[in-house]
């Protein structure tokens, strides 16, 4: 089928190669790579090079559903412009594996994959090592999208990746045990003990707490619910009052008021998502995407019985969500980075983007989507609630070093509560082995600037 | 004949500890690579010893090797002697107390966690963690330990025991006069193995408690393993790799130096 196709696209290509591709460049090397497809192009294409379709490797997702719709419109696009060829290159779907393979790779300066899937947190890192391109050259709509998905992929001041899906923390509550979502923790804590206390269901509120990323955002959570931040430009800021209030209030909901089960301490995102599904959990902490399989009756006991809201907050904060999700950035050492850029804005249209919700339920990062009738049928949760709580996302640390400062947050959160260290103590200790990260990185007080 | 030898050892053990050592006097932080790989000398040296983490992390391994080697070699010592008697359906035993030593390490740790995880506050406890650590490990290693000093009782002339017998000594007196002294090399092979394996113990700590909670299980190899793995740091992993090199070393040269003094006293 592929030769097929690309024998009828063949002209095409041709006119790709000799006008748009290669501006500049060595003259005659054009005339005659022109000439070789036209040749090529007479004999039926049998071979793709050279003069053949610009090729543009793609790496991310190939696991399940998301795999699926991500093939479906790579051959889409395939189809619709026949003069790049687009395949896909497998990668790990844990995000430490995909990062440990991509630091490999572009440390090696390999030209393939051209475009990579990052987190937003690698945005950073990848820009100030000169891994990636920066893409204000394309002019990108950055207005389209929520300010914040930019925001985070921004470093000293240039775009560095285009925002593909949002992924942002929400609490989750039963409509059949409450008749509003708790607006405050004191509230959330009210409600619940009395719960929790009847042993139906058995568990208050859950999250994700095990010695790892996902930790550190729900922490992010709480402290901005405390008014408090990790990092205040290069100075680490979570030792203080908030942050210890935040903890402490983490710790105290699992050791003093049981409102969050112990386990949790073992727990990432599909642990809760069980537990809440089958009904074991009044209130759960999760990412959008577990919307899509509680809501539906054949694996959920709570499906038509839960909505969400944003994540409730202490005093001197406000409603915080951690920003999280997908974003589609470029190999510096892709030799096809124009062709790339057209594979990532045919892949962030609002269309696109509209797809990947329904069928995978990842809220869009275009604001317009949400005024669109059809979203509101795709998503599990209607869309007005989940435009809210992306309103109200915060970045985790903008920083090239921000995986190094989460590991020593998330090695003292979790001493902190397994009643290791004293809050107070362990954000202390944090903090300290942030800064010295920091400042070792030359990225602290009076360091020295990164390119 | 020596020079493929030579060549082979150093190529194979030689080449790439030096190189390790090489990279360890450098500044080499793959997630950093705007600082270069400058040359630092002992710095990253001098950071390790400064670094809390390293120490717990030591000491950690130091327990948990102490703690199991321990209990295996009481529980191996018990099950050879029980299988060195002779019973019907012995061979079967032998063969069946094999079990958990033939299932890959990986297998059993997270059978071991699913078991200690529908327990609340014991995966989440930094020191009754240590638990299911140590008890998944002798459950696994005390087959092996077991069969080592079983080839050791069976090199043992039945008559030393007749002559004990016949000299009135208790079953105590024969098998701390006469067991245990023509045990001790066995036992000293066993030590040694199950030491350094100890030692490097990775696997079973990874997947059973991943190191946590907080860095309350993490031993060093599980360290190294993150330093250079996951956070990139190959100048400093290198040094924390050495580090553990010489400590795995010494202990090797030390058994071995007891060992040979063991071997003289059996023979005197």
């Amino acid at each position: 089928m592929g030769h097929a196709r690309a024998a009828l696209a063949c002209p095409t290509r041709v006119g790709y190669r000799g006008s748009v591709k290669k501006t500049g460049g060595h003259r005659v090397l054009r005339v005659a790579t022109v000439a070789w497809s036209a040749l090529l192009g007479a004999l039926g294409c049998a071979s793709e090079r050279p003069g053949g379709p610009a090729t543009v490797t793609v790496s991310g997702s190939v696991l399940g559903a998301e795999g699926r719709i991500l093939r479906r419109q790579l051959e889409r696009f395939d189809r619709e412009t026949p003069d790049i060829r687009v395949e896909m290159r497998p990668t790990p779907d844990a995000a430490d594996l995909r990062h440990q393979l991509y630091v490999q790779w572009l440390n090696a300066r390999a030209t393939d994959p051209d475009i990579l899937q990052v987190d937003a947190i690698w945005t950073p890192e990848f820009a100030a090592a000169g891994w990636i391109l920066p893409l204000d050259r394309f002019a990108p709509d950055t207005a389209a999208f929520f300010p914040v998905t930019i925001e985070a992929n921004r470093w000293r001041g240039d775009l560095f990746a285009l925002p593909w899906f949002v992924d942002v923390g929400m609490l989750y509550w039963r409509t059949d045990l409450f008749s509003e979502p708790p607006e405050t923790w004191d509230a959330l804590e009210r409600a619940v003990i009395p719960i929790v206390a009847g042993g139906s269901p058995r568990y208050g509120l859950v999250w994700q707490g095990a010695r790892y990323e996902g930790l550190v955002t729900v922490f992010l959570e709480y402290l901005g619910g405390f008014g408090g931040r990790i990092l205040d430009g290069d100075r680490v800021t979570v030792q203080e009052p908030p942050g210890v209030l935040a903890l402490t209030t983490m710790r105290d909901q699992i050791h003093r008021t049981g409102v969050v089960p112990r386990r949790v301490l073992t727990w990432h995102e599909e642990e809760p998502r069980f537990a809440f599904q089958n009904g074991e959990a009044a209130l759960m902490r999760n990412w959008p995407y577990a919307a899509g399989p509680m809501q539906d009756s054949t694996q959920s006991r709570v499906a038509g019985r839960f909505a969400v809201a944003p994540m409730p907050a202490g005093p001197g904060g406000r409603h915080t969500a951690a920003f999280g999700g997908a974003q589609l950035a470029i190999n510096a050492f892709s030799p096809e980075a124009a062709a790339a850029w057209l594979v990532i804005e045919y892949l962030t249209r609002p269309e696109q983007m509209l797809e990947r919700a329904s069928i995978v339920g990842q809220f869009p990062t275009r604001t317009a989507v949400y005024d669109d009738p059809a979203l509101a049928d795709a998503l599990a949760i209607p869309p007005a609630q989940a435009r809210a709580i992306v309103e109200a996302a915060v970045p985790r640390p903008v920083t090239p070093v921000y995986t190094q400062l989460s590991e020593i947050l998330q090695i003292q959160l979790h001493r902190a509560l397994s009643l290791q260290a004293e809050p107070r103590d362990a954000l202390a200790r944090a903090g300290s082995e942030m800064q010295a990260l920091l400042d070792r990185a030359g990225l602290g007080r009076g360091g020295v600037a990164v390119r | 004949m020596v020079a493929p030898a030579v060549v082979t050892i150093l190529l194979v053990a030689l080449f790439p500890l030096t190189w390790t050592v090489w990279e360890s006097l450098h500044l080499h932080d793959l997630r950093m690579p705007w600082l270069g790989q400058p040359f630092v000398g002992l710095e990253n040296y001098a950071e390790v010893l400064r670094d809390r983490r390293f120490w717990g992390a030591m000491g950690h391994t130091l327990w948990f090797a102490a703690a199991s080697v321990s209990l295996e070699l009481v529980l191996g010592c018990v099950l050879a002697l029980a299988m060195n008697r002779t019973f019907r359906g012995r061979a079967l035993v032998r063969a069946s107390i094999l079990i958990p030593w033939a299932i890959p390490t990986v297998v059993a740790a997270l059978v071991w966690r699913f078991m200690f995880e529908g327990l609340e506050g014991w995966l989440t406890h930094d020191l009754r963690a240590w638990v299911p650590v140590i008890l998944s490990d002798v459950w696994k290693t005390t087959p092996f330990v077991a069969l080592l000093l079983l080839a050791g009782l069976q090199g043992i002339d039945p008559a030393l025991y007749e002559a004990a017998r016949i000299d009135g000594a208790s079953p105590w007196r024969q098998f701390r006069y006469v067991t245990l002294p023509l045990l001790a090399p066995a036992i000293m092979v066993a030590l040694i193995f199950r030491t350094l394996d100890a030692f490097r113990v990775f696997d079973l700590i990874y997947v059973l408690t991943g190191g946590g909670p907080g860095t309350a299980t993490e031993p060093i190899a599980l360290y190294t393993f993150n330093t250079l793995m996951h956070n990139l740091r190959f100048g400093y992993g290198s040094a924390l790799s050495v580090l553990v090199f010489l400590v795995t070393f010494g202990l090797a040269l030390g058994y071995i130096r007891l060992l040979g003094r063991g071997l003289t006293d059996v023979r005197s």
